[in-house]
């Protein structure tokens, strides 16, 4: 029961790059926000362009957070390229999870606030 | 932000994922409860902030994997139908838990964490050819990998999908309520329920992960639960420590730091069921 090796497909290396990058530019961020904060003077730290260093932690933790979704979109993507109905549909309910999470946080915040 | 928490908070995830990585476990384990414990955070920020250095640590780390093959890309997504909804659910009850019983579950999965790393973990013994599964036939998720010692590919099967997805909803579900990637319920389920190879049950879950801690985290970071002054340090910390860490892997002889890892499940575990109980054991920093 053996079969030559196969070379990774290419859904496979766009995953694999996207991670990747995707990584290397969260944390760039997330870096940069935190070195801004570090380095100012006052409890805020320096600003660049009116944004706080503490704004740019949150978009490179939005980031981080939106990897991962973006990672089901492409395979979506390529689900459907391939007419692999089945788990396109299955990459589709996981994406809607997700979504549903990001919808059950604001409906928690607005209920702490309201 | 302060210098000085900055530079802890790094220190600790640095640490937590270096360590973590040696034995191909993500850190959020031990993150959570030193935040909570020594670094007097609210645990549910210690949680905010470990969730998202669990989704760094999994993008991080999955390029090599993916381009080894040893992902097995359309198993992760059948299962990660059933992490989410796990998360989601962990998300719900979040709400309403109290902070008391999220220390005692705490603890009882890091004494879980410590037994099951006591047992090494194999090769699951598969009767070859394995029958083909009626789902994994379905969904096409047999799949093969390539074996380094015998340098030719080799085919698995896929076995009881059903458990392993219930297996599945109940790790997403630990996963979201303390933050963590909860590997103490997903290497069962890969090893006893799925019967997979080990390589490709590492990476696979490592993929996972990912995606399972963006449903919690998601809702987390709406919610206002994290923190961008801890979970910023936090994830940095976390990423260089992975990267460390999975260097390491390769070259270390595992059996001291496995007992050193028991000690430390086993100590924390301790720590964090007197907090349940309400024993304040710790002095203050």
């Amino acid at each position: 029961m053996t079969r030559a090796p196969r070379t990774p497909t290419a859904l496979d290396s766009l995953l694999a790059g996207t991670l990747h990058y995707g990584t290397v530019m969260a944390s760039a961020i997330i870096g940069l926000g935190v070195a801004m904060g570090l380095t100012g003077s006052g409890s805020g730290g320096r600003q660049l362009a009116n944004l706080r260093a503490e704004d740019i932690v949150t978009a490179g933790i939005a980031l981080f957070i939106l990897l991962p979704v973006l990672r089901v979109v492409l395979m979506l993507i390529s689900f459907l390229r391939e007419r692999d109905y089945l788990l396109s549909v299955i990459a589709g309910v996981v994406l809607t999870i997700i979504l549903l999470g990001f919808a059950v946080g604001s409906r928690m915040a607005s209920a702490i606030a309201g | 932000m302060n210098s000085g928490l900055v530079a802890w908070l790094f220190t600790v995830s640095f640490g937590a994922s270096a360590l973590g990585g040696m034995l191909g476990m993500a850190g959020g384990i031990f993150i959570v409860p030193i935040l909570a414990l020594f670094g007097h955070l609210s645990i549910r920020t210690a949680i905010g902030a470990s969730i998202v250095s669990v989704i760094a640590c999994s993008c991080g780390s999955a390029a090599p994997l993916l381009r080894a093959r040893l992902t097995n890309i359309r198993l992760a997504i059948v299962l990660e139908t059933a992490t989410t909804i796990g998360a989601l659910s962990g998300v719900l009850v979040s709400n309403v838990i109290p902070t008391s019983y999220l220390f005692f579950l705490f603890a009882v999965v890091l004494w879980l964490s410590a037994q099951q790393m006591a047992a090494r973990r194999g090769d699951p013994a598969v009767a070859s050819p394995a029958p083909a599964g009626r789902w994994a036939a379905a969904l096409r998720v047999d799949s093969s990998y390539p074996d380094r010692a015998m340098g030719h590919d080799l085919p698995y099967r896929v076995q009881r999908l059903p458990l392993g997805m219930l297996l599945m909803y109940g790790a997403g579900f630990i996963s979201a309520l303390l933050g963590i990637g909860s590997g103490v319920l997903k290497i069962p389920a890969m090893d006893t329920a799925l019967r997979l190879p080990i390589k490709v049950s590492s990476a696979t879950s490592n993929f996972m992960i990912g995606v399972t801690a963006a449903a919690s985290a998601g809702a987390y970071f709406m919610r206002g639960d994290i923190v961008p002054a801890v979970a910023g340090p936090v994830a940095l910390g976390s990423v260089a420590g992975a990267v460390v860490g999975a260097r390491i892997l390769m070259r270390l002889s595992n059996e001291g730091l496995r007992i050193l890892f028991i000690v430390v499940l086993v100590v924390l575990g301790a720590q964090m069921f007197l907090q349940a109980l309400g024993v304040q054991s710790l002095r203050p920093l």
